[in-house]
């Protein structure tokens, strides 16, 4: 790439949370997803609220824990299933959705929503207190959220295991009709 | 990244189009900026095609990946790779020959943590003189191993999945583009773009921001509220042995190269000025709880 330019700067983390307490992106609503995975199709909300026993035969299949018994599933018009559903991230639950096949294969995962907060100790006022008066100091004037973070790699394997977990319940649950 | 300061105020308006999925082991996000959303999806989902390409061939965990492919069977024979993997392992023989072998795909952390990695097995322990230079690159994309090795791209082909995609997202020519592959990330366009450096926060004051313009960045630290520094490790691949850790950031112009140097500069700290020069590269360095050091 031509011509990079990049200046490094310390801002006050009091300007920050002050502006942007989490970390938040948004990349798809589930209609967004639905469109992206199935175009053309129309999709047939089909929840269903999964059982005692289907949730241990879920968690006995996968090794994976079920959080909730609500599915949020959508059979398509062109075949195979919607999935919308979320996982434990670091700091706060991941939404994402899971496309899947007939035969309950996946096809495609998207992630619909990241948060993720500075740490417990932002929302701590006495740790705050201690940088009171200190946003004017900003060597950066902050217009927008600070979108990216780069630091040691963040693992996706609650996804993984996740989308797993959807497959199983596919299986067990939406398969078995 | 926002409406201003473009050229054309005719495109400058179009929302950003922002897409994530679960890729190369991390969050790999790509936003697009200035083209119409069907346009902007279109490019996105060729990103996430050649990225997703990249992570079946590289992969450390899958058994059928050229990387464990080449752990079992390269020292026996020659075994031929995909292109990518191929210009990968190019790339990473001319870091290690650069930073004099600091940098070394068969001194990987993940090897000597295999079993917490989920390794493929199935590949033989590997001799304890091998270094990078024991991997032969034949013509037509195959590879030898002079001697029983083990190798991980793991970091480098996260890199070069940044690199890949935003050559991708070129093609398209957005007035605003960023891939961001667990904090790999590549930028393109006329509007500087903020990154937060993720180092842990106790007892500071200051956040540490990187502004970054037509160019690629890549960092390698400890992990926040997560692993405290003395469990990760980091190796440095000439002296074989772990070394303390710091937070490193590497600003370059492709984002393999940045990853690859985060290892170099992890390990030799601000005695690493000469490879960073020669890929006109410059780094960020911070000591557990000490001041920022640029090395350049």
């Amino acid at each position: 790439m031509d011509s990079m330019d990049s200046r490094f700067l310390l801002l006050p983390i009091v300007a920050l949370t002050i502006i942007q307490p989490a970390q938040a992106t948004t990349y798809l609503s589930i209609e967004q997803a639905q469109a992206l995975m199935f175009p053309r199709a129309t999709l047939t909300e089909d929840f269903r609220m999964l059982s005692p026993a289907q949730v241990a035969a879920i968690e006995k299949a996968c090794d994976v824990n079920v959080s909730t018994n609500q599915l949020r599933a959508w059979k398509s018009s062109t075949g195979g299933w919607f999935i919308a559903d979320q996982v434990v991230g670091k700091h706060d639950f991941i939404p994402f959705a899971v496309s899947l096949d007939d035969n309950g294969a996946v096809k495609d995962v998207e992630i619909l929503e990241y948060r993720e907060a500075y740490g417990s100790e932002v929302t701590n006022p006495k740790w705050r207190a201690q940088f009171a008066g200190k946003s004017r100091e900003s060597p950066l004037k902050l217009t927008k959220d600070i979108q990216n973070i780069s630091g040691a790699t963040l693992s996706s394997k609650h996804i993984t295991d996740g989308v797993r977990r959807l497959v199983v319940t596919y299986d067990l649950v939406l398969a078995a009709r | 990244m926002a409406c201003v300061g473009w050229s054309s105020p005719m495109i400058s308006c179009l929302p950003p189009v922002k897409r994530a999925k679960p890729l190369l082991g991390t969050f790999v996000s790509v936003a697009v900026e200035g083209l119409e959303a069907e346009l902007a999806n279109r490019a996105i989902a060729g990103c996430f095609d050649r990225i997703a390409h990249i992570h079946r061939r590289m992969s450390f965990q899958d058994g059928a990946s050229d990387v464990s492919r080449l752990n079992r069977d390269a020292h026996r024979e020659p075994v031929e790779v995909d292109a990518d993997t191929y210009e990968v392992l190019r790339l990473a023989a001319d870091i290690s020959m650069h930073s004099d072998g600091v940098f070394d795909i068969t001194a990987s952390p993940a090897l000597s943590m295999a079993s917490r990695l989920g390794s493929p097995g199935g590949f033989p322990p590997p001799d304890a003189r091998a270094r990078w230079s024991d991997i032969e690159l034949l013509p037509k994309c195959s590879v030898r191993f002079a001697r029983p090795l083990c190798i991980d791209l793991s970091g480098i082909a996260k890199g070069y999945a940044v690199d890949q995609a935003m050559d991708l997202l070129g093609d398209y020519e957005p007035p605003q583009a960023c891939v961001n592959a667990g904090g790999d990330l590549g930028h393109l366009g006329a509007e500087a773009i903020q990154v937060r450096l993720d180092v842990p926060l106790e007892a500071r004051t200051m956040l540490p921001i990187v502004e970054i313009r037509n160019g690629c960045l890549a960092s390698s630290g400890p992990r926040r509220n997560e692993t405290p520094f003395s469990e990760l490790e980091f190796v440095d691949g000439a002296a074989r042995r772990i070394v303390s850790p710091r937070f490193v950031s590497v600003l370059a112009s492709t984002c393999a190269v940045a990853d690859a140097l985060t290892k170099v500069v992890m390990a030799r700290g601000t005695s690493c000025s000469a490879v960073l020069r020669h890929y006109a590269a410059h780094a960020l360095l911070n000591e557990q709880l000490s001041a920022w050091r640029e090395v350049v």
